[in-house]
């Protein structure tokens, strides 16, 4: 069963911050550096959100709160994707999107 | 069997660092043959192609007086001209030396089997010593060559080498087969890299050509025949008289073939083409072209862009090559979309990206400017599907897992490539060689790229292969700079292996006019006393008359019947 992609997630997400991984190429650094061994943070669900996979993006939420923000990801990303804040971002829509929280 | 003339000859056995010496015994091969009548020399080298032993050989063919030369080394197509020209610098004639090849033929070959390998390099050797044995020195044909040139095809190409070739003091002859100049380039709005307007510049370009009175234009115009040779060509040219068609003829030198292209033209049904709101690149440009502001479709505002690459390119089954302009073209015309108002997604599905060069720029320019790019696999293409809420494209994307997803679009791109002309009639006219894809083919991809195995027609542009138009004009001017240095000396010298004709024993019965694909043979004098004629600087050396003459009347000089037979007897008699 396919998913339908729609712009309109990353639209959402980013009115709670700053998310930019347009520049991602899928190089996979950030995932064999990640120091949790986090399998599906950061790539995987920044393409989740840039594709409108909600679902997706709601069933890896607890990843998205287990995230360290060490930013040793970031460090290593060849295209300067800002990782560490669209985590936070991502965060901040999910308080949102899933708990109601306004934060 | 005649007497064989007396004859001194060199013999060179070359070991090519172990590239034959590690297969086939060289030393057996000196040994085996060094007996042979007229061999005075017989050696063998590490390298024979290298300054030093070159310097050897030369020093042999002076101090030993030798008049014949076999350097048994590798293929003929590297080494022919270094060995020629050591001869010459020796004063031996050049066409008294014979290449053998026992590197091709033998140790890459028969790697599992030296014996075998050294059996024939040496049977191999042997005939090339019989061959030498039987040359007589050639002396090169020597033609006077035309100031002109013609140019075919009045794309970006194509005008640019006309332009080139009056710039440098040549004639040109410009025909171009449709009624307007300029091409592809000609019909599109901004191009990449520089977003320059393809219309504008061949516009600039065609300017320059009508003002120069040394450069003749022929639109709805044809080639449909060339005779003569290389620096006198005469080509045939169907144009639009006045009382409909009418075929001229022009005195050339040289000719450029800058025929072009054809876009891809997917079938029906082919990724969803013929549903209402797919298009192809071409087809897209046009529209991209055609207005400002936010972009429309039939009326309605686009929204949303599927790009689909790869169409008609990398085909297992079908093109198997890259066009390689059409990635960087894609990529181009959504950073145009994206330069006419925010909010249009756009979704690249491909299956590798080659934004080779500073199209890399460009490829990071429109991902960071919101386009996305899905890869999918080889064997798992998009499906495209129309709706009643609209356009669907279906993909499996590697990128996120291989998780499938379905994009609805307003408009999907097939991002399709380049296929070669039909130019049938252009390819029997002037003999063009062309290649398994259906291109052009050029004598040596790097150091002869635009030169044809036929003397004085070159190709230049994407005739010859997929290019960008920059790539394009850099070909028509290596194709200028060929045509000039052919022609600007004034003269040309031509291989002088060609087919003679013994009027004694012609009985102008004509099957080699039949048999040879040049039209290098006429028939001369008057019926019943008929006798063949060979234009040496028409013929190609290729033999194919030799056979059929009843007579044994026509003979292929550096290849004789004579040279030939004692060939195949050096290879067939025992080792």
């Amino acid at each position: 069963m396919s998913t339908v992609v729609s712009p309109e997630l990353a639209e959402r997400v980013r009115e709670a911050g700053a998310f930019d991984a347009e520049a991602c190429m899928n190089c996979g650094v950030c995932t064999a550096t990640c120091p949790l061994g986090l399998d599906v943070l950061p790539r995987r669900v920044f393409r989740y959100v840039m594709l409108g996979l909600e679902d997706r993006v709601r069933d890896e939420s607890e990843t998205v709160y287990s995230c360290l923000l060490c930013r040793l990801c970031e460090e290593s990303c060849p295209a300067g994707v800002h990782i560490a804040e669209n985590v936070r971002t991502l965060r901040r829509h999910l308080n949102r999107s899933l708990y109601g929280l306004e934060v | 069997m005649s007497a064989l003339p007396d004859r001194r000859i060199g013999v060179y056995v070359c070991h090519c660092g172990g590239n034959i010496s590690d297969y086939v015994d060289v030393d057996r091969v000196i040994a085996s043959v060094e007996q042979e009548p007229g061999v005075k020399v017989a050696r063998t080298a590490m390298f024979t192609c290298s300054d030093a032993t070159q310097t050897e050989i030369v020093t042999d063919i002076q101090e030993q007086e030798l008049d014949g030369l076999v350097v048994a080394s590798c293929s003929p197509k590297l080494h022919t001209f270094t060995f020629r020209n050591a001869a010459k610098r020796a004063g031996l004639n050049p066409y008294q030396y014979t290449q053998v090849n026992i590197r091709e033929q033998c140790s890459w070959t028969h790697t599992d089997d030296h014996e075998g390998a050294t059996e024939k390099a040496i049977r191999l050797v042997r005939a090339g010593i019989n061959r030498t044995r039987l040359t007589s020195p050639l002396e090169p044909l020597v033609v006077e060559t035309s100031q002109r040139a013609l140019v075919v095809g009045g794309g970006i190409a194509g005008l640019r080498a006309a332009l080139g070739l009056a710039e440098i003091g040549l004639g040109v002859f410009l025909v171009e087969r449709s009624a307007e100049l300029g091409g592809w380039v000609g019909r599109l709005g901004e191009i990449y890299p520089h977003g320059k307007n393809g219309y504008e510049l061949v516009a600039g370009l065609e300017e320059k050509v009508r003002a120069r009175p040394d450069v003749t234009v022929l639109t709805n115009a044809e080639v449909v025949g060339k005779s003569g040779s290389f620096g006198n060509y005469v080509a045939s040219i169907r144009v639009q008289g006045e009382q409909g068609p009418e075929t001229i003829e022009v005195d050339v030198g040289a000719i450029i073939v800058a025929t072009g292209f054809d876009a891809y033209q997917p079938d029906e049904g082919e990724y969803g083409y013929g549903i209402e709101g797919v298009l192809t690149l071409p087809e897209f440009e046009e529209l991209l072209s055609a207005s400002d502001g936010p972009l429309e479709l039939d009326g309605r505002s686009v929204r949303s862009i599927g790009y689909v690459y790869c169409i008609g390119s990398r085909q297992p089954h079908g093109n198997a090559y890259c066009s390689r302009y059409c990635c960087p073209a894609a990529i181009h015309a959504s950073l145009r979309v994206a330069d006419r108002g925010a909010g249009v997604s756009q979704y690249h599905l491909y299956r590798e990206m080659r934004a080779y060069g500073e199209h890399e720029l460009a490829f990071s320019e429109s991902r960071k400017r919101g386009s996305l790019y899905l890869r999918f696999a080889d064997d798992d293409p998009p499906t495209v599907i129309r709706e009643d809420d609209g356009l669907k494209v279906t993909v499996r994307d590697l990128l996120t897992a291989g998780e499938e997803v379905t994009i609805p679009v307003d408009l999907l791109v097939l991002v399709t490539g380049m296929v070669p002309r039909s130019n049938d009639e252009l390819i029997q006219a002037l003999k063009l060689p062309v290649g398994r894809d259906g291109f052009f083919n050029e004598i040596h991809p790097k150091l002869r790229p635009v030169e044809t195995v036929v003397d004085g027609v070159l190709i230049a542009g994407a005739c010859q292969g997929p290019k960008t138009s920059s790539e394009s004009v850099a070909s028509g001017l290596a194709a200028v700079t060929q045509t000039a240095a052919m022609l600007k000396l004034g003269r040309a010298e031509l291989d002088p292996q060609v087919a003679v004709v013994n009027g004694a024993a012609c009985t102008g019965c004509g099957d080699c006019v039949a048999a040879c694909p040049f039209a290098a043979i006429a028939m001369t004098g008057t019926n019943g006393n008929a006798l063949a004629f060979v234009d040496g600087a028409v013929c190609k050396g290729c033999g194919g008359c030799t056979p059929v003459c009843p007579e044994n009347a026509i003979d292929l000089l550096g290849y004789t019947d004579a040279q030939v037979r004692s060939m195949i007897d050096g290879l067939v008699a025992a080792v």
